[in-house]
């Protein structure tokens, strides 16, 4: 498989230099996957934002590398095609969106690439119909429900055809349904676009919808692997501040009680089967 | 009564080409010590129809009535009600002005006119209900807190008015996992110790259902449900009709009993479902 | 407690009236075309043709004439105190004289000069309101950026500056809505806005102003991080998704401006002026 992303000993310090100097990241090496859906989770504080704004050389590296495709982001002519390969969702969508005009706003990435107006135009219209949003698209973001500006901030990104979308926390400040709707556009992206996904989130019911996930714990990656590996080891997780997924907790209950309840369970539905293998 | 709502309609940008009517005959008691969850699609009025329980909003058409006090009435002082009725808005920490800790808890008390020892007082007392340590916290500058710490800061600031009823909106947003569970826990200590009534508006249905005695679904601006919390979810079918996510530990219960299950209706927590499943898995196993 | 409520001066009241369908450009350059006529009106026949011009272009719009005029509302107090200041303040030798006490004296000058910058305030504000209230912002940024083009050449940042503006205009409301938000929180801990004198009432703004801007800075830091992730370096190399396009209204429009100006000027010309 084909690296998309790579870090090597990143080590990133805020403040560097000062009496305040933070280690924000500590020697951290991974790699990320063309076409592969990653979770990043681990507390507020914990570097996973600091980790992901290297990707697309928003921060670079104190000490180490992060390169993408292979084009090291410390390299200073590298950064508009890293920019243009990896787009970024943030946490709160009203904090990014720059126009007061849903198609407008996804216009902006490809305006400032410098394409011709119809491959614009055409971008816009793609993107607009990838997300669903066709309707919305002679709005005022500011009248959109929190989950629509949050899919209009993935289709303003969408539009510049990035190959990876890193999203920070892009459903902490969302209800359940645009917190389900969103994360429904992000695997479709995945899924029909071939587009690899890095998801920053706190949600376990997020997670278990992962190819892999790592878990941040001041600085360091702690536990890295599958979902259905990791949520058999709750203590682990418990110890970096996250909880399991509730099909896990019930999984373990049950067994607990001696039931025979198949293991990897992360699910509801693989639940419901275990459980009816029972009867 | 500690608060009454009787026949309430409201408006926004009244008398401009924008009006729109946001509540719509709006009638529902609180009493005391009750703990009542708010929920409802994004902008079904819960927010201004909280508000108006400490007359931030004052009713255009109907009446609100706290502690009998009616907020629409002229003579009533305002700020006795708001000294009765805290709330907290969703993102508090955001709000924090003074430098430290203290001096920002103290912000309330302060405005009541009260002595300096009443106000010292009452900051401690607020801090311990948070879980901040007072000889550790008091003098602490608001920008070194972590954002949980920030929250509870703010939650103090309200909770050092000393109010018989708290509102809270949504004030679990943004947290992670062990910040969220820690608020969860001062709240539910500030009911059950101080008997503090509690009005929880949320936007998460996992955490409604294991903190809310009483449940009142809000949708286009008027009461679409009002019962305990059992009650209300095992209404799944008309909840899920206007867009409200159900607890996962209660869609699970649905498709265990879709699959031939015998189980009871309203199962709300983790822990009460591997007590019934477990129950009803022995019984199976016993008549075999 | 709806601070938003009261805002006129740029908010879009959306519609497909004649005026709401011409080009921005026409709408900006109109505008300020008025504006600069207004500016030159010295007598009440003037204003009184503009008035009539003005009237007519509000009910083409098919605007609520109370709402485009419910913006002056919170100036109120600062005009009349404005009108005051001048009908006591303001001395021309020569003029009949209505009333005198100390170094106060009531004057014809003082009357008409009251009146005239009373006019000059309400009518710009009528008018750049009207503009804002047809036009959307979006359209309105892109005829500026159209306009002010030429001025690159001088050296003039004209893209950056219009980006600036589209982000200010945007923010209005999301900065509004906090403000609401902040000042809700503090009633909510015992603050009475409305009480006290003067120096009590700024005593309070301090508390409100602060998370406000604390907020505001964190909300631009933000915002320029996640431009930064599009790729956004300025106004060089960027293209644009619209171009804007004249059609016969314009030219229509601009020759009702045409014939407006005539007939203002030669009142302009020929009316007697104020003072």
């Amino acid at each position: 498989m084909k690296f998309l992303i790579k870090t090597n000993s990143l080590t990133h310090c805020y403040r560097s230099g000062t009496k305040d100097e933070v280690k924000a990241l500590d020697n951290v090496s991974m790699e990320i996957h063309q076409g592969e859906i990653l979770a990043i989770t681990g507390q507020n504080g914990s570097g996973k934002s600091t980790l992901a704004r290297h990707f697309n050389a928003l921060l670079l590296p104190s000490k180490g590398e992060v390169s993408v495709k292979g084009l090291s982001t410390s390299n200073k002519q590298n950064i508009p095609l890293i920019r243009k390969i990896i787009g970024m969702v943030f946490q709160n969508p009203d904090n990014q969106l720059v126009t007061s005009l849903v198609e407008e706003d996804i216009a902006f990435g490809p305006e400032n690439l410098g394409l011709p107006q119809p491959e614009i135009i055409e971008r816009v219209n793609w993107a607009l119909h990838t997300m669903g949003l066709q309707e919305l698209r002679r709005e005022n973001p500011h009248s959109l429900s929190e989950g629509q500006k949050q899919k209009v901030a993935i289709a303003g990104v969408l539009a510049m055809k990035p190959e990876c979308i890193i999203l920070d926390e892009p459903t902490a400040h969302l209800d359940p349904r645009g917190r389900r709707e969103v994360l429904e556009s992000i695997l479709q992206l995945n899924r029909e676009e071939n587009i690899t996904i890095v998801l920053l989130t706190h949600f376990m019911n997020e997670v278990i919808h992962c190819d892999r996930m790592l878990v941040m714990d001041n600085g360091s990656i702690k536990i890295a692997g599958s979902p259905c590996d990791l949520f058999q080891n709750g203590e682990n997780l418990k110890k970096s501040g996250l909880e399991l997924p509730v099909a896990s907790k019930i999984a373990e209950g049950l067994r607990q009680e001696g039931f025979n309840i198949k293991p990897n369970i992360i699910n509801m539905e693989d639940l419901v089967e275990s459980i009816c293998q029972l009867k | 009564m500690p608060i009454e709502v009787i026949d309430l309609n409201h408006s926004f940008k009244e008398g401009t080409p924008f009006e729109k009517q946001v509540l719509f005959d709006i009638s529902l008691s609180i009493a005391e010590g009750e703990f009542v969850g708010i929920i409802g699609p994004t902008r079904a009025g819960k927010t201004t129809l909280a508000q108006h329980f400490n007359a931030l909003h004052i009713p255009h058409k109907g009446k609100v009535l706290v502690d009998g006090w009616d907020t629409s009435n002229k003579k009533t002082d305002l700020m006795t009600i708001r000294h009765r009725v805290g709330y907290v808005f969703q993102n508090p920490e955001y709000q924090l002005f003074a430098p430290t800790v203290g001096a920002d808890i103290a912000f309330g008390p302060g405005n009541q006119q009260l002595s300096r020892e009443e106000i010292d007082k009452r900051v401690r007392e607020a801090m311990a209900l948070v879980g901040l340590d007072y000889n550790i916290f008091y003098d602490r500058d608001i920008f070194a807190l972590s954002g949980g710490q920030k929250r509870r800061a703010a939650i103090a600031g309200v909770l050092a008015c000393k109010p018989k009823v708290l509102v809270l909106d949504d004030i679990t947003a943004g947290l992670d996992p062990r910040g969220r569970e820690e608020i969860l826990a001062v709240i539910q200590n500030l009911h059950n110790s101080q008997n503090i009534t509690i009005v929880f508006i949320s936007n998460s249905m996992d955490e409604v259902a294991t903190v809310a005695q009483r449940i009142i679904v809000i949708n286009n601006g008027k009461i679409f449900m009002d019962g305990s919390t059992r009650e209300v979810f095992s209404r799944f079918n008309e909840l899920r009709s206007i867009g409200l996510e159900l607890p996962e530990v209660t869609v699970f219960i649905d498709k265990l009993k879709d699959a031939g299950f015998n189980l009871p209706d309203g199962i709300l927590s983790v822990n009460e479902a591997l007590l019934s499943i477990t129950a009803t898995l022995r019984e199976m196993e016993g008549s075999r | 407690m709806e601070l938003t409520k009261n805002i006129t001066l740029g908010v879009y009241l959306p519609g497909k009236s004649k005026i709401h369908n011409l080009d921005p450009r026409t709408k900006i350059l109109a505008v300020t075309l008025i504006i600069i006529l207004l500016l030159l009106s010295r007598s009440y026949v003037a204003f009184a043709f503009s008035a009539i011009f003005i009237g007519a272009l509000v009910i083409i719009s098919g605007i609520p004439a109370g709402y485009a005029l419910r913006g002056l509302k919170p100036m109120l107090p600062v005009l009349v105190i404005m009108w005051f200041f001048q009908l006591f303040l303001f001395k021309s030798p020569g003029a009949t004289v209505y009333f005198n006490w100390w170094i106060f004296e009531a004057t014809a000058a003082g009357l008409h000069m009251g009146n005239l910058i009373i006019l000059r305030v309400l009518f710009l504000f009528i008018v750049t309101t009207f503009l804002t209230l047809t036009t959307s912002v979006v359209n309105l940024t892109d005829g500026l950026e159209s306009l002010l083009k030429p001025l690159r050449m001088i050296g003039l940042p004209s893209q950056e500056l219009v980006m600036t503006l589209v982000i200010a205009l945007r923010f209005v409301l999301i900065l509004a809505e906090e403000l609401e938000k902040i000042m809700k929180a503090q009633m909510a801990r015992g603050v009475a806005f409305d009480r006290g004198n003067f120096i009590q009432k700024t005593k309070k703004i301090f508390p409100v102003f602060l998370p406000l801007f604390i907020g505001a800075f964190k909300r631009a830091e933000e915002l320029i991080v996640a431009m930064d992730a599009r790729s956004y370096t300025g106004g060089k190399g960027r293209t644009k998704m619209k171009t804007l396009q004249m059609s016969n209204a314009d030219f229509s429009a601009a020759a009702i401006m045409l014939i407006y100006s005539g007939i203002i000027i030669t009142t302009i010309i020929f009316t007697p002026p104020m003072i």
